[in-house]
């Protein structure tokens, strides 16, 4: 039974969320608390280590947790019941998508098979409809003529293009994206962070995990600092970036700033 | 002592030659075949998690790994008889000896395949919400079965090797016709030179067909 | 089952005549390891130099040891070499010939690895046998090569341990000869071959399992 949703409360509830490796040893999240609307489009950046993609990881699924809960649009997601078991509703599961930071498609299959697989398999779609949908979605970002290449064929940003519509297939209501260009040579960014903008004007639910400062101000509605598996400050980017509040911000952005992105 | 070498007897004796190159060939085929099948089965076995299975499929597998092919061979033509109480005769006793140790590589070859496909994918299954018998049937049996075939190849290769042995129990391969002949006309180097020189027309070929796969086909999976 | 009555004492008076050949074996192995292990390095050092005298027959070389069976090998160096040296040789020493030219055939396509991987050693190399820079190679190339390539060159070792099975056919006394003379005068044939295919595995599997152990070690030191 999912308790009936109020329309005040958020798009997105992570309660003191807590993971650890190694049986305690090693602890990674040390209770994340946020809340997210649906307008919103949240931003996550930190030191490496400081549990970031952990978080993301954990909003997918993909990990245990050691304590707290996730709920999204009112249900019931991800929760950690007694005896430390993970308890993950798959029907709340599926309406979450993931894009990776190394573009995991499958090497297998051509693009058109990649993007069709989980629609026929998971949803039971019928073919002709589901290869449609996808190669309008690969004709809106500029891909069509890729419909039957394999990703070996691809290049590094348009492997990521197809990895983001392949999520796109299935309509999810929240989308993940961990360290997507982090991977990527500097002049294959771009590419991917302006299909990433398209769909975050579009009204796209999104947690975006990034290194890239100049990214991060023009798409983000919220940006929360991570580090030490605890969301040290958040706030919305004009602030944000302008006046961070707590010293440890404030150095972690001079030191990025004085690297190379913005 | 004058060397004469005799072409004629090559030319005289090559048509018997070549009917053991059939049987060598045949029974090859036909191992290999059995062996990649029952591989493919068996390595299922050997990533399972039923503690049966996997110790039985593990204790198989050194063994016919661990111990010369020819005393699998004699093993099976000597022994199995006596145990079954039924004459199994030279092909069969062939038959099984070799298929179960092709059986043996391969399903080394498929574990080590399935090994090496990288945890991504299986996050890349998770986020995608595909059912379990999706992601084994659509993503990971083929990519473990395709990059599997560089070693299953080259374990066919060795296979066609370890036929010779046949000979040994009185199989009608190429050896066995080589080294009747070659007694027979107490002409060892034109003839042995000569079956050696088939094996290498038959086996080199496939070494390079090998390494040219195996090429190929880790540009396409991009590892 | 009924009329075959185990009895393992027959095996037992007769293992002194198994640990007899197996001595053989081990004497085989060891000779050809010990030659091989150099052996090889010199013949890798043949095949990538750049004077097409040398790489040309040493690739040839290593060709036919690694596409044809190591039965015709082995045959071919009873039969033929004597003829052809006018030379004659024990089959022991025949046969340590045949098993040492086809370890060294393996173990260079080991150290030929092995030798790229160690980057400025690929220019000494090939200096080395273009000039006279041998000390060179020697003492800088073929240690690392050496280290390199070990895990290889011992499964290459533990492989041929088996392959020197192959001798009996050649009636060298080794320990599958000994076993199949055993078989066929005790009428024990079960008892018999498994306790040979024991020996094998008991040696064979410990080394194998220990290497394996040891590669894991460094590729999680490395990693």
């Amino acid at each position: 039974m999912q308790p009936h949703r109020s329309p005040a409360a958020p798009f997105v509830e992570i309660r003191d969320l807590r993971k650890s490796y190694g049986r305690g040893k090693i602890p990674v999240l040390n209770g994340i608390t946020d809340a997210m609307a649906k307008s919103d489009r949240l931003v996550i950046i930190g030191p490496s280590g400081g549990g970031k993609s952990t978080l993301l990881r954990c909003m997918m699924g993909l990990e245990d947790i050691d304590g707290g809960k996730i709920v999204l649009d009112g249900l019931n997601y991800i929760e950690c019941q007694e005896r430390g078991r993970t308890v993950i509703d798959r029907a709340v599961q599926r309406q979450v998508g993931m894009v990776f930071q190394h573009y995991t498609l499958f090497p297998h299959l051509t693009v058109l098979q990649n993007l069709i697989l989980a629609p026929l398999k998971r949803n039971g779609e019928r073919k002709p409809t589901a290869i449609a949908r996808a190669e309008a979605l690969l004709s809106r970002f500029g891909l069509a003529e890729k419909l039957k290449s394999y990703p070996s064929q691809l290049s590094g940003g348009q492997k990521q293009r197809v990895a983001i519509a392949r999520a796109l297939m299935l309509e999810p209501k929240l989308m993940l994206f961990d360290e997507v260009t982090s991977a990527l040579d500097p002049e294959l960014v771009a590419e991917v962070e302006a299909m990433i903008s398209e769909l975050a004007n579009g009204g796209l639910p999104m947690v975006v995990v990034t290194h890239d400062m100049g990214f991060a101000k023009n798409i983000a509605t919220k940006v929360l600092f991570c580090a030490d598996g605890v969301v040290m400050e958040s706030g919305d980017p004009q602030t944000f970036f302008s006046t961070p509040k707590i010293k440890r911000t404030q150095d972690f952005l001079a030191k990025i700033l004085h690297g190379n992105k913005v | 002592m004058g060397l004469e070498f005799s072409p004629s007897v090559i030319i005289e004796y090559l048509p018997a030659l070549l009917r053991g190159l059939r049987t060598t060939v045949l029974l090859s085929l036909l191992c290999i075949v059995i062996g990649l099948v029952l591989g493919f089965l068996v390595s299922l076995m050997r990533s399972s998690n039923n503690k049966i299975l996997y110790v039985g499929s593990t204790v198989f597998v050194e063994f016919f790994r661990g111990t010369p092919v020819l005393i699998q061979l004699f093993w099976i033509f000597f022994c199995l008889p006596v145990i079954l109480h039924v004459d199994l005769g030279v092909f069969v006793s062939a038959v099984i000896a070799l298929s179960l140790y092709m059986t043996a590589l391969c399903s080394e070859a498929f574990r080590s395949a399935l090994l090496s496909i990288g945890a991504e994918q299986k996050d890349a299954v998770v986020a995608l919400g595909l059912p379990r018998w999706a992601s084994l049937l659509h993503v990971i049996l083929p990519q473990a079965c395709i990059r599997a075939i560089p070693n299953l190849l080259s374990n066919s290769v060795t296979l066609f090797k370890e036929s010779a042995l046949v000979s040994a129990v009185g199989m009608a391969d190429l050896m066995f016709q080589g080294e009747n002949i070659s007694n027979a006309t107490a002409r060892p180097i034109e003839v042995l030179t000569t079956v050696a020189a088939i094996y290498f027309a038959v086996g080199f070929p496939l070494t390079q067909i090998v390494s040219l796969v195996e090429r190929r086909i880790l540009r396409r999976m991009a590892i | 089952m009924s009329d075959y009555s185990f009895d393992f004492y027959y095996v037992l008076s007769g293992f002194s005549r198994l640990l007899q050949g197996l001595v053989v074996s081990l004497e085989l192995t060891a000779l050809a390891i010990g030659i091989g292990t150099f052996s090889g390095f010199i013949l890798a050092l043949a095949t990538s130099s750049p004077i097409r005298v040398l790489s040309i027959p040493a690739r040839l070389f290593v060709e036919i040891f690694r596409c044809t069976p190591a039965l015709i090998q082995i045959v071919w160096f009873f039969y033929c070499f004597p003829m052809l040296a006018n030379v004659f040789w024990s089959p022991f020493t025949m046969a340590a010939i045949a098993l040492t030219l086809n370890l060294t055939a393996f173990n260079s396509e080991a150290y030929r690895a092995a030798i790229q991987a160690v980057p400025a050693a690929h220019r000494d190399a090939s200096v080395a046998l273009g000039l006279s820079k041998w000390h060179q190679a020697v003492h800088v190339v073929f240690p690392q090569a050496l280290r390199i390539a070990s895990p290889v060159l011992v499964s290459n070792s533990i492989s041929l341990f088996q392959q020197s099975s192959l001798v009996a056919v050649v009636s060298v006394e080794d320990l599958m000869y000994e076993g199949k003379m055993l078989a066929v005068e005790t009428y024990r044939p079960i008892e018999t071959f498994t306790t040979v295919a024991l020996i094998y595995f008991g040696l064979s599997f410990p080394i194998s399992q220990l290497v394996n152990r040891i590669e894991r070690r460094n590729a999680r030191l490395l990693a």
